[in-house]
């Protein structure tokens, strides 16, 4: 069983921390460096987790628990003007981010008003992209429950979040439903505003624990993160890619930031160490963002095996 | 405490949250832009069934316009007068009044914060801005910022010392306009 973690410490002798890992068996998700820091998102196997705590403390390092790591999260607004941005929709993206989960925030084109939102089949298919959404609604309950036809036909988990207190039966296309956020017009620093916002994170874990218990009823035929470090291996030209986050991972799958056009070939033929190749076990399709590769990994009652 | 005399916000419906968040919100709004000290009275009615959102304000007049010498020290020196600038704001704007009035060949900067006019005439009382026109303004932008958003059918009545703007989903008829007024005006009296 592999453990998200988070470590954040000097770049100083930093590479010890990847090469660690690396041998216990683990991944690196994400290494970000900012001038004299980093912090790099791990994948350990749980039971090797203390060698990993103590090289941490020896390099005066912090280790904490990242439960969204190799997740991706929507945080979806009904525009992106000055009614919904920056105050909410960062705090809700941010706090996303610092616990692991790549947040990707989407503004509607037409998800404003009460009768007149909608969203297009284009937005709907970038969502469900993504393991779980946010759906940042205003402070009126009518409008709240007016709204669901946003996300009705959304196939992931959809955590939604809104003013005032609602019973969960007055929105039943909602895996959850988060009150006390609302239009709000100042940044989130009480602490009942940073309580809300974990309150949120708590949601979206529970989403996300639901969609990992469903993938285990039928185990993908291999682990995300062992096709990252296939294509990263076997696609060198995946480093090159201005993207922050060249390869991102989701629960059933990875995106991989290159043109699909000229790339598909290449992250179809990468091969793993039992000679099977990723066009075997996975879809390859084109992402509904930019260009990009999008890495489905098919399951075991379709391949007929799990390595 | 309100920094307004009146500041009054009702929602129809089961809506006492909405109503109590807006209260927030607009409160934040005026006050990022500076406007909160200009406004007397503030009477907002939500309806959310029609769906209507509309804001009645008293305004607290009397701002007078900014002259030359509000901006800085006018003095008398050899050939003309001497602008020294304390408020640089408006620098763009007095430059302007200036080459207007008396012509670019006569109006100097040899340094940022000092202009020198050669004319006889003062310059003190010359008008550099019209601040209530520049609160109008902003104003407008207050309320197009505080109107729930896809509201997009919008009407505002701006009067010397009142305003009324009226913001909804749909065409915004006569007679809502006179149904949401009556309203307004109810709050008034209460």
């Amino acid at each position: 069983m592999l453990e998200p973690v988070m470590f954040t410490g000097g770049v100083y002798k930093h590479d010890l921390v990847i090469e660690l890992v690396e041998d216990l068996g683990g991944y690196v998700l994400q290494r970000n460096v900012t001038q004299s820091e980093v912090i790099l998102l791990l994948l350990v196997p749980t039971e090797d987790q203390a060698a990993l705590q103590a090289l941490t403390g020896e390099l005066r390092g912090e280790l904490v628990r990242a439960p969204l790591a190799g997740t991706e999260v929507a945080v979806v607004t009904p525009t992106l003007a000055i009614h919904h941005l920056p105050h909410t929709a960062c705090d809700i993206a941010e706090y996303l981010r610092r616990h692991g989960a790549k947040s990707n925030m989407i503004g509607l084109a037409r998800g404003v008003g009460r009768d007149i939102a909608q969203i297009t089949e284009y937005e709907a298919g970038l969502i469900n992209e993504h393991d779980a959404v946010v759906f940042i609604f205003g402070n009126f309950a009518e409008c709240i429950r007016k709204k669901e036809s946003l996300y009705r036909n959304i196939s992931v988990p959809v955590v939604v979040t809104g003013g005032p207190e609602m019973p969960a039966s007055d929105l039943p296309y909602a895996f959850e439903y988060v009150p006390a956020v609302g239009r709000i017009s100042h940044r989130a620093r009480k602490a009942t505003e940073i309580g809300t916002l974990d309150r949120i994170i708590a949601a979206v874990a529970r989403a996300l624990d639901r969609t990992r218990a469903e993938i285990a009823k039928d185990p993908l035929t291999t682990s995300p993160p062992r096709v990252m470090d296939a294509v990263r291996e076997q696609v060198p030209e995946v480093e090159y890619s201005y993207s922050p986050l060249p390869i991102a991972l989701n629960l059933n799958g990875v995106r991989v930031k290159l043109p699909f056009e000229e790339y598909k070939d290449a992250v179809e033929a990468v091969t793993f160490d039992e000679g099977v190749r990723l066009k075997e076990i996975a879809a390859i399709k084109p992402s509904r963002m930019k260009d990009y590769i999008l890495v489905r990994i098919l399951p075991a009652s379709e391949t007929g095996f799990v390595f | 405490m309100d920094p307004m005399e009146v500041f009054k916000v009702e929602a129809t419906g089961q809506e006492e949250f909405g109503a109590r968040k807006y209260r927030e919100i607009i409160m934040d709004i005026l006050q990022d832009l500076g406007l909160i000290r200009s406004i007397g009275r503030l009477y907002v009615y939500i309806d959310i069934e029609k769906p209507v959102f509309a804001v009645r304000g008293l305004l607290r007049t009397g701002i007078p316009p900014l002259t030359v010498k509000d901006v800085g020290d006018v003095l008398k020196v050899e050939g003309g007068y001497q602008i020294k600038i304390n408020d640089e704001e408006h620098m763009a704007d007095l430059l302007n009044v200036l080459w207007d009035h008396y012509g670019r060949e006569r109006v100097e900067q040899p340094v940022r914060d000092v202009v020198i006019i050669a004319s006889d005439t003062p310059p003190s009382e010359l008008v550099v801005a019209d601040l209530e026109a520049e609160f109008m303004q902003d104003l407008t932008d207050a309320l197009v910022r505080i109107a729930p958003e896809g509201f997009r059918n919008r009407r505002n009545e701006m009067a010397k010392d009142s305003f009324f703007f009226i913001a909804a989903e749909e065409t915004l008829k006569p007679e809502l306009i006179l149904e949401v007024k009556e309203k307004i005006r109810s709050m008034e009296n209460a």
